[in-house]
């Protein structure tokens, strides 16, 4: 009866944490083991005992004072400094926008819904299809949780006990390539279909583009910068970054009012509840995966399709697209990874971090593709543009993508190099 | 009635889990400042980790009064109105149940009626139930982890509070399909 609670409650809409807990008490019911609900409180409240998680209110504090303090536009024309003068230029500083904004947002939806408001209409003016417009930001977005930080890359680390910063650190090359093979996605689609030209800065222009972008620059450099040299934690770094970018957008940008603060601090504790939540509902569902040898049966079911640990990683791939379709990124990853990590690791002598950086990348696509797609829901409402006239734009990215995820599984180095 | 103190109720929690986000980020800023100064504070760590606890199962309690808890809706979304307004009902009626189990869980753990029994002794208490909530401390902040934990109570309370609420409310009450 436990995997029938488990979809229905799932299906009608329950909220995935409160599935999880009730999967839980049922099962537990079920085997009559029902001294565990002596601790069942306690064990919810114990999956929370985790300072990596700190880092997840903090990030997104990041990003809300990011975007109250006019950020965002400012780090968009400093990208147009650099490829705004091609041919597509505007295709480009999104793009590159994009990149700019993954390093200091760790999530995608979010992301998502910032640069589909900023970037969509420009390039609309300037003469782009819309659905393509948008679809260029959505695929941007998917940036947001592989280049460091990652919100996604924080639970994974707390689930699979690696350290965070590695987990950063792992992101970065695979981060890269999947704007490498974006960029060569805008190249082809410029060469089929014909961009608008592009115009360059004066130099005048350029110079003050880059100028006011400077201070912003900032934050990025001390996430990164102080998880790679090993000053600070991936929890530290994002408090002074918080603290960095609420400096910058109240003292030198001064659109950022200090008496907007609470209101930026309400939607933190809001959204970062609901994420911490699914880790203390997902501790407690750990009982079932943990006493049904989950991982195990489906090893030996696994085992005997393949030994080949990059057979393995595509058939996984595989059935995560399919579990991103219906199950939306970070409640995916929560899922996902405490049954089918320990395959990969004891079954296929797999990298954590490699396994992480491959199924995290594969369940964030699920955000763009329907039938339940939060991402792409977002783009079109911030855009104007239709869901479907966005998919028609986006099925190159996607493609790319999925060229990228074949490469991060069959290279592991690709992962683990900078580690 | 209930459905405006279960409005009452939700928006404390939030401003209170805003609060918590606030004292999350000064006390790990506490952190970096006084170490990089060769002179940490040890318990800093352990606080700001309850401070993000408490914020989570308060933010998550408001959450059900919300209704924007992270969920599957792609069937609910092809249904129409009516049916969807009774499949809400019926999500309504589980998260209460939901609430009612996490109140009868936090009545075992604490066992109140046992501890009065054995006259509030907590000695007396363990040597009867090999319960052994009352006596855990904390790793630094030299309190008994009996207090942080009641967060769970304050959960449950919501839950079963908000849960109550949306499950009475009449129709117009209620934006159709919210959830």
């Amino acid at each position: 009866m436990t995997p029938a609670v488990f979809l229905v409650t799932l299906f009608i809409a329950v909220p995935v944490a409160l599935v999880l807990t009730l999967t839980a008490i049922w099962y537990i019911w079920e085997s009559g083991n029902t001294i565990l609900y002596d601790s069942f409180a306690q064990k919810m409240f114990s999956g929370l005992e985790n300072y990596g998680l700190l880092a997840i209110p903090l990030f997104m504090l990041t990003g809300e004072m990011m975007n109250e303090g006019g950020m965002t536009r400012r780090l968009i024309n400093a990208a147009r400094v650099f490829v705004g003068g091609f041919r597509g230029g505007l295709a480009y500083i999104n793009l590159l926008a994009n990149m700019f904004m993954a390093a200091i947002i760790g999530s995608a939806t979010a992301q998502i819904a910032v640069m589909a408001r900023a970037m969509t209409p420009e390039m609309e003016r300037e003469g782009y299809d819309i659905g393509f417009a948008a679809a260029t930001t959505a695929a941007g977005g998917l940036l947001a949780p592989v280049i460091p930080p990652s919100m996604m890359f924080v639970i994974f680390g707390v689930l699979a006990q690696v350290p965070i910063g590695d987990m950063f650190l792992a992101g970065i090359l695979p981060g890269l390539m999947l704007a490498a093979a974006f960029a060569i996605v805008l190249t082809i689609i410029g060469i089929w279909q014909g961009f608008p030209k592009g115009a360059w800065y004066t130099s005048r222009e350029a110079i003050r583009a880059l100028l006011y972008c400077l201070p912003a620059v900032l934050i990025p450099l001390a996430i990164i910068g102080g998880i790679l040299l090993g000053i600070a934690t991936p929890t530290e770094s994002a408090a002074i970054a918080s603290l960095v970018a609420f400096l910058i957008g109240w003292l030198i940008y001064r659109e950022l009012k200090p008496s907007a603060l609470f209101e930026m601090f309400k939607r933190t504790a809001v959204n970062a509840s609901l994420i911490i939540f699914m880790i203390a509902a997902a501790n407690v569902f750990g009982w079932v995966i943990i006493y049904e040898a989950l991982p195990q049966k489906l090893a030996t079911l696994i085992t005997s399709i393949t030994d080949n640990p990059f057979l393995f990683l595509l058939v996984v791939n595989l059935v995560l697209l399919a579990v991103g379709m219906i199950i939306d990124g970070i409640a995916a990853v929560i899922l996902v990874t405490p049954i089918l990590l320990p395959i990969a690791m004891n079954d296929y002598d797999i990298s954590a971090y490699q396994f992480g950086v491959v199924m995290c990348l594969n369940l964030v696509l699920g955000l763009l593709t329907p039938p339940v797609g939060i991402g792409l829901y977002i783009t079109a409402s911030m855009s104007g543009a239709t869901a479907s006239a966005i998919l028609r734009s986006l099925w190159p990215f996607l493609i790319a993508v999925a060229v990228v995820l074949i490469l991060l599984s069959y290279f592991p180095a690709l992962s683990t190099l900078l580690i | 009635m209930i459905g405006r103190f279960s409005a009452i109720w939700a928006r404390l929690e939030i401003s209170v889990a805003a609060a918590l986000a606030l004292s999350i980020s000064l006390l790990i800023l506490l952190n970096v400042a006084t170490r990089s100064m060769g002179a940490a504070i040890f318990w800093v760590d352990e606080l700001a980790i309850y401070a993000m606890a408490w914020m989570t199962f308060l933010g998550a309690s408001a959450a059900l009064h919300y209704g924007n808890s992270v969920a599957i809706t792609m069937i609910k979304d092809k249904l129409d109105h009516r049916a969807a307004f009774w499949m809400a009902k019926l999500v309504d009626l589980i998260i209460f149940v939901f609430a009612l189990f996490m109140i009868w869980f936090c009545w075992r753990w604490y066992a109140p009626l046992e501890l009065a029994r054995q006259g509030f002794d907590v000695q007396a208490f363990q040597g009867a139930t090999f319960n052994f909530i009352y006596a855990e401390p904390t790793t630094t902040l030299g309190i008994k982890k009996v207090w942080v934990w009641l967060v769970m109570w304050l959960f449950s309370f919501g839950a079963f509070l908000h849960g109550l609420a949306n499950l009475i409310a009449p129709p117009q009450d209620r934006e159709l399909g919210a959830r």
